[in-house]
């Protein structure tokens, strides 16, 4: 395929990435359709509120502290489970870039580990800029 | 819940015509919140990100098992995208809806034309000196079978200078730009058309997550909305990427661009009135 020097790398990315992602990918939905039913069954009142709250509010922000959601999500809450459950499936292309990463360490590909620490590098650096900006 | 699967339904109907056009369910789920719901373009945009990354995370598997996904262009442009995309959802916290709304009336244009001026491969046989020197070139399976034929890459700087305009769009829009990155590697860098669609599609899940880690470590992902967009837009391009070797997309071409074309101008006039 791609490029006629990188069939170990190929080999291991056809058997593992697909493993990887598609569990994260599953987790992610499981947790996310959980909250949804949960939300669905127990705090239905809360969400049409809410929704209609949101409806031209410009300026939603809702940020919580990582300790306080995995908190409230333990106790069962439908809203911190399906926050939780966002945050998993966004982690499904860091775990990709992550693991390009220690393929190119393997392949003790100079130019390309770089390249892809930039690109972790820049993914961290959104959440710090999420967070402070 | 008839708000809870209206929302599901809507998201649903996004990524499934989003999957048949091939221009991914973003570009259709923030109009569809927009107009339908009634949602702020900033928190669309949020929620759609989220569904990008779901829905590209399921498709690239498949296109990197089969072997189509140039792993190292991919990672060379990511350099960009992800630029474009941390500084476009920044900015996107920033900057009024209205603008906002201009941009994704003009990014519709722009789906539209590629629609419409979709055309084939346009393969080099070596790549030039940077590309040459990053190991871009690779091999693919040739038409007749068999046999692989070589393909070079070049101008690495242009693709790039595209792809951090692409990164920025879907920062600040929550769409995949898929169709900005095609551009960049068919066009301009002179991929084979599947090999870029294919990396496309790797590339675009990583932009997406981007822009979206910036929104969601905001607090400007609103999960009541964001969960069920993410599910229906799932579901909806699982189901439209079921049907699509099944039915000629050809003939819905024009139709596709109909559409684009009338949401351009409903988000146009949306910031006109908004400005």
């Amino acid at each position: 395929m791609s490029n006629s020097t990188t069939t170990d790398e190929e080999r291991i990315l056809r058997v593992w990435t697909p493993v990887i992602l598609r569990t994260i990918l599953i987790a992610a939905i499981v947790v996310l359709l959980f909250g949804l039913f949960s939300m669905a069954w127990q705090s239905s009142g809360y969400y049409v509120a809410h929704f209609h709250r949101l409806q031209g509010h410009a300026n939603y922000q809702h940020r919580e502290s990582w300790s306080s959601l995995a908190s409230t999500a333990l106790h069962g809450d439908p809203h911190g489970i399906m926050t939780i459950g966002l945050m998993v499936l966004t982690l499904v292309p860091l775990a990709r870039v992550a693991f390009c990463f220690l393929l190119f360490v393997k392949e003790r590909d100079g130019i390309y580990i770089a390249l892809t620490a930039y690109v972790l590098i820049g993914l961290v650096a959104g959440v710090v800029l999420g967070r402070v900006g | 819940m008839l708000i809870m699967g209206g929302l599901l339904a809507l998201a649903a109907g996004a990524g499934f015509i989003g999957a048949l056009s091939g221009l991914g369910g973003g570009v259709f789920i923030v109009p569809a919140l927009l107009i339908f719901a009634h949602i702020p373009i900033q928190i669309a945009v949020g929620a759609s990100l989220i569904s990008v990354v779901a829905t590209s995370a399921g498709a690239s598997v498949a296109f990197v098992r089969d072997g189509w996904t140039n792993l190292r262009v991919a990672m060379a442009l990511e350099c960009a995208t992800v630029t474009g995309a941390v500084t476009g959802a920044y900015l996107a916290g920033i900057i009024p809806a209205w603008v906002l709304e201009l941009l994704f009336a003009l990014m519709m244009l722009q789906s539209a034309y590629f629609t419409v001026t979709k055309v084939g491969d346009s393969i080099l046989p070596r790549s030039d000196k940077l590309a040459a020197r990053l190991q871009l070139g690779g091999r693919i399976p040739a038409d007749t079978g068999g046999h692989e034929v070589e393909y070079g890459v070049v101008n690495v700087p242009g693709g790039a200078l595209l792809m951090l305009v692409a990164g920025l769009m879907s920062g600040l829009l929550g769409i995949g730009s898929g169709a900005l990155k095609v551009m960049a590697m068919d066009y301009v860098m002179h991929l084979p058309l599947k090999v870029s669609s294919a990396t496309s599609n790797f590339m675009i899940g990583v932009t997406a997550g981007a822009g979206a880690l910036v929104f969601l470590a905001r607090g400007d992902v609103a999960t009541v909305i964001a969960a069920p967009v993410a599910l229906g837009v799932t579901a909806g391009a699982l189901a439209g990427s079921r049907l699509l070797p099944h039915v000629n997309v050809q003939s819905l071409r024009m139709m596709f661009v109909a559409i684009l074309v009338l949401i351009a101008i409903e988000m146009g006039w949306r910031a006109i009135s908004g400005f």
